[in-house]
């Protein structure tokens, strides 16, 4: 399949991150991989966009760091959800369901 | 929100190690990307090269997560401002001199604003203040004419107390004096005679002991008093027992009672000692005459209006019910911190409207220096533009520098006025209210701090805008020093000279008409003559001198004596010397006339006075004679009256001969022999002089008279002599308040004087700053202009002609400030109009005399550089290149 570098407006970058997050707690280039994965390799987030919404979630207390031993025994920053960060993800997801069908609707309305 | 701030905290206090934990992330993540690749079969030369493509441009996105940290800002000014340190440290001379000029200007900015904070804006110094008032007598207009004040009667004050609904609580007091024994030293000391209530209106409880009961009211209770810290500390030592300790005042015996606590002020009088009401049933039902001050605090929720409808509605109801007393009598309530303050505000509000004026004068100056540098950094700016830099950044840096100077001059200003705070207290402690309470606090710190970043943004933004437009190319071209095709350094330049004059202009007027109204003041004929006149007081113990006849006696032997004196061409007495801020009034009946209501008579002022005094002060007598010693208390009743009170009541007519009565000693009735100039006894700036009648101290006696001599020696040499005078009749007997007439009147003319003396400080200060940036500015357009001068004097130009074509040239912008200036000056001048005497705000006499004193200082201000360019020989000038 072909790679997609499509380049994700901010909004829904911090969406992507926080539903990864929700499985569980992530360094940053496993949240990377995931969102790759999990949309069959259609979005690649690249580092330059990645980093700077982590920050901006951090300082929004959406999502919480820590430094910790990653797989390879190699330090790493972990990110994790906080309980309004959970918040929001409900409510931004339900914000992107509605917009999606209601873009969907006036795609196939005649 | 925690986690922002935290966050933010982190990345200002911590930028290392967030700096180096980023790195790691994406170090971390680089790594991992690599792996991927090599796992995926890549080697690993090709997987870091890839990525490392795929990368790019770190520095990029650690820029974006220090975005995103948010702190961006505050760093970006760190960084100016350590940039603009380094800057400032290699131009000393530059920040030297910024630093002095503008520090002058905060400092004076500072210490206004520390008087007008501790008088004008600081709630009065009690709980709850903003809730007390003042509550007045209103006279009625015809026989108080120009009075819109009055003090209080204690019957009035009790009907006031009992009727209304909208003050909590009331009390009333006066003002006195005693001689005080049973201390260290006999003393006379300021006293408050106060209601017990007065406490609990302030909400002030004494530090030590207690305040005054209730019953203190009453004649009989009264025998206890309050002391003044002060008083404490100096006069008893600041003793802890002394609760009970006893003191004797004019002859009465005292128990100490309380002490207040430190801060503690009456209103604006500096008492020293609080003696309770003690009043007779017969003091209390006085319902005429009145002379005493009343205070109250509203009820929660009561506003000024509704106390004041109130009042005026029980004023009506005493008036119906009292006629003889109160019939035109209102009352008026006034917020106690604008009855106390509320004359001088014109005033101090001028004052900060003059400094702010040197400071933005001061700012124009450095903005011009500034403009200088700036000038010759084009290059620089220039670069960095190319490099990327925003236009705001660019003003950053170079406002980074003038708020940077702008705050060295704000804490030298500050250093400046806490140095004078003690001196200006000193010198305005008697004549400002609530002097003694200004101080540098928080209130002035934050003041200073605001108007030091202002005024560092402001004298950097103009020339900081300029370097802003720079053209990038233009200035990466042109060689260093060369003098360049830059008109717009000579508009900014020209709109500093022209803003530096207007200000100057308007304070010079302001100054101007000041010190024309002070001259005015001093040509007004008081109705007497002041130099060479001393005075002093003396207050006889009632004790000592109970029978009226020892009072009249002892002051004829010291006249006699006095008059006798070598230097002494003439002396007498009286009981309230003009100027003095006192004096008693007394309704009268004119025999043959209609019988009035006492509230319907007219009222005059009453004055004391010995023969020897109209001779002493030296007022005309128009008509009839002068008191003297055949005028005793068992001969006919006579009187003197004023010029103005002749012709007031018998128009035509000589009065000498009429006879009237004073309402408060009825039935006896007292011939006019006499009739005297009139004196502005109220001040020399009152429009009016009241009707005045003297009655003669031998028949109306009284204990505290001021001697009055008129010495043909130096006033104040006679002080000691007459003073071993009246020693010689009673040896016990102090005496006070020692002055020279001369001393009064300038005294009395103390607020205009301070005021000028400020604005024409101000004024002077303005023009210098004005004439150094005219300097300055000339001395850099005639640089400019070094060519074009040379190639003129060597066509045979004359030195005088090319003089006078630079300095008009230069004098272009100074006329266009002076017009704006007087526009400016016309209109603020009304602001003036109340604190003026005798002069227009409009008088053009002061307009066309500061507008040519501007013209000459920016003339000679002018002269030297412009001489100096015409002596430079063509040969050099051509060759500068």
């Amino acid at each position: 399949m072909t790679e997609h570098k499509v380049d994700l407006p901010q909004g829904t970058l911090n969406l992507l991150i926080l539903r990864t997050l929700a499985l569980g707690p992530e360094h940053g280039w496993a949240i990377s991989e995931r969102i790759h994965q999990m949309s069959s390799g259609v979005l690649l987030v690249q580092q330059g966009s990645l980093y700077p919404a982590l920050h901006r979630l951090e300082r929004r207390g959406w999502i919480r760091a820590r430094w910790g031993a990653s797989e390879n025994n190699r330090r790493a920053k972990y990110y994790e959800l906080t309980k309004s960060g959970r918040r929001q993800l409900e409510a931004e997801k339900s914000d992107w369901m509605e917009l999606a069908g209601a873009v969907a609707q006036v795609l196939e309305t005649v | 929100m925690i986690a922002d701030l935290w966050i933010r905290l982190r990345a200002l206090f911590q930028r290392k190690t967030v700096e180096n934990e980023l790195d790691d992330e994406l170090q971390f993540h680089f790594e991992r990307q690599v792996e991927k690749l090599v796992r995926s079969g890549m080697t690993r030369e090709e997987a870091r090269r890839r990525v490392g493509l795929e990368f790019g441009g770190m520095d990029q996105v650690k820029e974006e997560c220090r975005e995103a940290r948010g702190v961006r800002l505050l760093e970006t000014f760190i960084r100016d401002a350590r940039y603009g340190l380094r800057m400032l440290g290699k131009n000393r001379g530059f920040a030297a001199a910024a630093i002095l000029v503008l520090g002058l200007g905060i400092g004076a900015n500072t210490a206004i604003f520390s008087v007008v904070n501790a008088v004008l804006l600081r709630p009065l110094p009690y709980p709850g203040s903003s809730r007390l008032v003042r509550v007045w007598h209103v006279p009625p207009a015809k026989s108080f004419p120009g009075m819109k004040i009055f003090s209080v009667s204690p019957a009035n004050y009790y009907d006031w107390a009992a009727q209304n609904h909208v003050f909590e609580s009331m009390a009333i007091y006066n003002y006195a004096r005693a001689d005080l024994t049973g201390l260290a030293q006999p003393e006379m000391v300021q006293l408050a005679r106060v209601s017990a209530s007065l406490f609990s209106v302030l909400r002030t409880q004494p530090m030590l002991g207690h305040a005054f009961l209730p019953e203190a009211d009453q004649a009989g209770h009264d025998n206890q008093v309050i002391l003044s810290h002060g008083f404490w500390q100096s006069r008893l030592g600041g003793d802890p027992n002394v609760i009970g300790h006893q003191l004797t005042l004019n002859g009465k015996n005292y128990t100490v009672a309380g002490v207040m606590g430190p801060e503690f002020r009456m209103m604006s009088t500096p008492v020293q000692i609080w003696i309770p009401l003690g009043w007779t049933d017969k003091d209390r039902a006085t319902r005429g005459v009145h002379n005493y001050m009343v205070i109250a605090r509203l009820k929660p929720g009561v506003r000024v209006e509704q106390a004041q409808s109130e009042m005026n509605a029980i004023s009506s109801r005493l008036a119906a019910a009292y006629p003889e007393d109160d019939a035109g009598w209102g009352a008026l309530v006034v917020p106690l911190r604008e009855d106390i303050v509320g004359d001088v505000q014109p005033a101090l509000l001028v004052l900060l409207g003059a400094v702010a004026f040197v400071l933005l004068i001061a700012c124009a100056n450095v903005a011009n220096l500034v403009l200088a540098k700036t000038l010759a950094r084009r290059k620089e700016v220039a670069i960095r533009s190319a490099l990327g830099a925003g236009r705001w950044q660019v003003l950053g840096q170079v406002l980074s520098e003038t708020v940077l100077v702008a705050l060295g001059g704000g804490a030298l200003g500050l250093l400046l006025a806490q140095l004078s705070t003690s001196a200006i207290v000193t010198s305005l402690a008697k004549e400002l209210p609530r002097a003694t309470e200004i101080r540098v606090d928080g209130w002035v710190l934050a003041f200073t701090l605001g108007i030091s970043l202002l005024t560092g943004i402001l004298a950097g933004f103009l020339p900081a805008w300029r370097l802003t437009k720079t053209n990038v190319n233009e200035a990466l071209k042109q060689g260093l020093g060369k003098t360049d095709a830059d008109s717009g350094g000579n508009r900014t330049r020209s709109v500093l000279v022209v803003s530096e004059v207007a200000l100057s202009l308007v304070l010079l007027v302001g100054a101007g008409l000041m010190i024309r109204s002070l001259w005015a003041l001093r040509q007004v004929n008081p109705g007497f003559d002041f130099r060479g006149v001393v005075t002093m007081g003396i207050a006889l113990p009632q004790t000592k001198y109970a029978k009226r006849d020892q009072q009249s006696e002892f002051f004829n032997k010291v006249l006699r004596r006095v008059r006798a004196l070598p230097g002494v061409v003439a002396a007498g007495t009286i009981d309230a010397l003009p100027l003095g801020g006192s004096g008693s009034t007394q309704p009268i009946a004119i025999e043959g006339r209609p019988v009035q209501a006492l509230s319907e008579q007219p009222e005059v002022a009453v004055r004391l006075i010995s023969p020897g005094y109209v001779e002493a002060m030296r007022i005309p007598v128009v008509w009839g004679r002068d008191f003297n010693d055949a005028d005793a208390a068992d001969t006919e009743q006579v009187i003197l009256i004023s010029e103005s009170m002749a012709r007031e009541f018998w128009p035509r007519e000589n009065p000498v001969g009429r006879r009237l009565i004073l309402s408060f000693v009825p039935g006896v009735e007292r011939t006019i022999v006499g009739v005297v100039g009139d004196v502005k006894a109220a001040g020399l700036d009152a429009r009016q002089t009241q009707a005045t009648i003297y009655v003669p101290m031998n028949q109306d006696p009284w204990v505290w008279l001021t001697l009055v001599a008129r010495t043909s020696t130096p006033p104040s040499s006679l002080v000691s002599p007459i003073t071993a005078v009246i020693h010689e009749v009673d040896p016990d007997q102090p005496v006070m308040d020692v002055k020279t007439m001369d001393g009064i009147v300038s005294d009395s003319l103390f607020d205009q004087r301070f005021e000028m003396l400020l604005l024409a400080s101000f004024a002077a200060l303005a023009v210098l700053l004005a004439a150094a940036g005219i300097y300055s500015v000339m001395a850099y357009a005639v640089r400019r202009r070094v060519r074009e001068i040379s190639i003129r004097m060597a066509l045979g130009a004359q030195a005088n002609d090319v003089l006078g074509m630079i300095i008009s040239d230069g004098l272009k912008p100074v006329l266009v400030g002076i017009g704006i200036g007087i526009a400016g000056a016309l209109a603020l001048g009304r602001l003036l109009q109340s604190l003026i005497y005798g002069v227009r705000s409009t008088d053009p006499v002061t307009f066309v005399t500061v507008s040519l004193l501007l013209v000459v200082v920016a003339t000679l201000a002018s002269i030297a550089p412009a001489f100096r360019a015409t002596r430079v020989p063509p040969v050099e000038a051509l060759r500068e290149e």
